[in-house]
Formats: C-alpha cells, sequence, structure tokens
C-alpha cells in the first residue's frame, strides 16, 4: 500500500500543487519590486550617459529603443540607447550616451556582463570606461598601450578580448544611432 | 536539549559540510571570490537547508520511500525559488552578484544530503538543530574561503582595502584555479588541527 502507484502520483501531486501555489504568491508579491529595480535601474544609467540631461523621451526607431534627453531649458542633450553583444563568456549589455551634433560618445555604462571577476570585470571600471568619454565617432582601434590618438581605446591588461568585446558593441551602437537620427535630425 | 545542542554544534566543526564531509562543492568553489559573495551565498542557503529540514521532517511519514527524492527536490526547489525572487526584489546588488549559483542551491548536495541523512529519519526540533549547525559551519567556511581569496587576489577584505598600494594582487586567486588551491590549504589546516585537538 505505501508504495502502490496511485500513491506515489497523489502525493507528488499534492506537494506540486502546494509549491505551485506558494510561489504564485512569492511571485505576485516581488515581481513589482524587481522590474522597478531594473526600471530604476536603466533610469539612473541614462542619466549617467547623458550629462545634463533632466527629462527623458522613449522612442523606437528601426527595431531599437533610443532615449532622448532634454536639459533645463529643453533643449537637446543627446541620445542613449540599450545594445548588448557578445563578450568573453557571455552576453554583455551596455547603456551608450552621444552626442549628435558634435559627434561624440559621452559615455558609456556597463548593465550586465558575465566576464572573469578581476580580469574581464574591470570593464565597469572607470579606468577603462573613460575611454569612450567624449570620443568622436569612428572607427576604434584597440591597442595595448596609451597612444595619442583620439581613435584609440586602450585595452585592460591581461583582458584585451573582453576590451576588443565592447568596443564592437560600442562601435555597432555609434553606427546604429548614426543611422536612426544622421542627416540632420 | 542535550541531544539538540550536539546535533547544533555537529556542523560547526566536527562534521563541517565544507572541510569535513566536503560536500556542497558547488557553490563552495564558485562564488567564494570575495568574503561578501561567501558570506550571502552561505546565508541563502542556510535558509534553504534550514527550511526544507523542518518541512521534511513534518512530512517524512506522509511520503512514500519510492518517491522521497523527488518529493525533497520539490520541496526545496521552492524554497530556492522563494529565495531567488526574494533577493532580486529586496538586495538587487547581491542578487546580481549571485545571480547563476541561487538556482544552483537546489542541486546542492549539502541540501539534500542533509534531508537523507538527518531530516528524514528525525523529528523536527532535532532537524532544525541540525539545519542551524549545518548552516553556520556552512557560512563560516564559505567566508573563510571568500576572504582568503579576497585578501590575496584583491588585497582587501568584504571589499575594505586592507593590503597597500606595494601588494600586488594575485589574479589567480578570484580565478577558478584559486578557489581549489585555497580550499586544499584550508582543508589541510583543519586536519593538522584537529590532529593536535585529538
Amino acid at each position: 500500500m505505501e508504495n502502490s502507484t496511485s500513491r506515489l502520483i497523489l502525493t507528488l501531486t499534492v506537494i506540486g500543487v502546494i509549491s505551485a501555489l506558494v510561489l504564485t504568491f512569492v511571485f505576485q508579491w516581488t515581481t513589482p519590486l524587481i522590474n522597478k529595480h531594473k526600471a530604476v535601474a536603466q533610469e539612473k544609467a541614462i542619466f549617467s550617459v547623458l550629462p545634463g540631461a533632466v527629462e527623458i523621451k522613449k522612442h523606437d526607431k528601426n527595431g531599437n529603443t533610443f532615449f532622448t534627453g532634454y536639459d533645463k531649458s529643453g533643449s537637446k542633450v543627446g541620445i542613449a540607447m540599450v545594445t548588448e553583444g557578445g563578450g568573453f563568456q557571455g552576453v554583455i549589455k551596455l547603456m551608450i550616451g552621444t552626442d549628435l551634433d558634435q559627434g561624440k560618445i559621452y559615455g558609456i555604462k556597463i548593465l550586465e556582463h558575465q566576464e572573469t571577476p578581476g580580469l574581464g570585470a574591470r570593464i565597469t571600471g572607470e579606468e577603462y570606461k573613460s575611454n569612450f568619454v567624449d570620443k568622436p565617432f569612428g572607427s576604434y582601434q584597440v591597442i595595448k598601450k596609451s597612444s595619442s590618438n583620439p581613435l584609440d581605446i586602450e585595452a585592460i591588461a591581461g583582458a584585451t578580448i573582453s576590451s576588443k568585446k565592447v568596443t564592437n558593441i560600442v562601435q555597432n551602437a555609434v553606427q546604429e544611432i548614426e543611422k536612426a537620427f544622421g542627416g540632420g535630425e | 536539549m542535550n541531544q539538540v545542542i550536539k546535533d547544533f554544534k555537529n556542523g560547526l566543526w566536527q562534521e563541517n559540510p565544507i572541510f569535513r564531509l566536503v560536500i556542497g562543492m558547488c557553490p563552495t568553489l564558485a562564488v567564494t571570490n570575495t568574503a561578501t559573495n561567501g558570506l550571502a551565498m552561505g546565508l541563502a542557503t542556510s535558509f534553504v537547508l534550514i527550511s526544507s529540514e523542518i518541512v521534511i521532517s513534518l512530512i517524512k511519514k506522509l511520503i512514500p520511500t519510492n518517491v522521497r527524492i523527488p518529493s525533497y527536490i520539490l520541496v526545496i526547489a521552492t524554497f530556492v525559488t522563494f529565495t531567488d525572487y526574494f533577493l532580486k526584489a529586496f538586495f538587487p546588488s547581491i542578487a546580481s552578484s549571485l545571480s547563476l549559483f541561487i538556482p544552483l542551491i537546489v542541486v546542492n548536495c549539502l541540501i539534500l544530503g542533509r534531508q537523507e541523512a538527518f531530516a528524514s529519519k528525525n523529528p523536527v526540533h532535532r532537524s532544525f538543530a541540525d539545519g542551524v549547525g549545518m548552516g553556520i559551519g556552512f557560512t563560516w567556511a564559505l567566508v573563510l574561503l571568500g576572504s582568503v581569496r579576497e585578501l590575496l587576489g584583491m588585497g582587501s577584505i568584504f571589499g575594505l582595502q586592507i593590503l597597500g598600494e606595494w601588494y600586488r594582487p594575485m589574479i589567480i586567486m578570484i580565478l577558478p584555479a584559486g578557489a581549489f588551491i585555497s580550499l586544499g590549504i584550508l582543508v589541510g589546516i583543519m586536519n593538522l588541527i584537529s590532529r593536535k585537538v585529538n
């Protein structure tokens, strides 16, 4: 009787149903909070790559979502977008802010990544990200030592691949933005 | 009462899950690159361990032996999913650094092992004591391992810079290989201490 088939099925079904009920409750309780954290993190990222912006307008174009930032007087600061691409391990997701009028990048912020801690993970550090601050649009070159060429990106020692991957993602994002907003908008 | 205290103390040293039983190695090796990660992983695992030991000890008589393992896994998975959502909702920064490893608690053999070896045979109060003891034993071991690796690999503990500019971090210590090296040395030290004590 103990191990009859119906008893086994009944036990697992009961446990499964109780578990599902509990998790449904937990899911409903936490999802709004989780979404709020995500939205806050994204908003913070937008403001951090569009210096001086106080208001943001979201719009979709060519299948991408762009954020246009406006400053206090209502004039346009620049355009930000979320973009992603393959890293050394897994996907790197980052936010990039650009100034189309002057044709330069304001800066980037890494949102998600799975790079090696201590090596590739340093793409989130200021030292590497500063590579992209006020960088003119163009064709970027990743190099291993410091240089004065404005289009050169200095690689992180021991993490050349991660450095190159991020540069590629940025390069593609710049092209997307130019494609969507180029031609004097 | 004495029995409960004995059950509790068991996990701290005598049968410490990491240094003595050497179980639950996946999170041990994977997330202990900093002391903070070790602590968070230890606490998350302890929570799942204690809750599932209580529940399984309560329902042990209702579960037919043929399906006990799937039943345990279902109970454990429920608590793990709960922990996952809870951390994401209330501690997003810890959740993001542990992200991949929380779901893996389900198959942490420390948890399933304690259900099979303890909770399924003993009353609730003793299972609770065992869960707390094992949880603390697991947590302190992870924090120690994390601290050693963070100190040697980044010169800090809990994010506080301890070693100065002169120290050249040994990056290998925060990579997977460093986990094996430090774990091996720590287990060796523990054995040495036990032998001296005896």
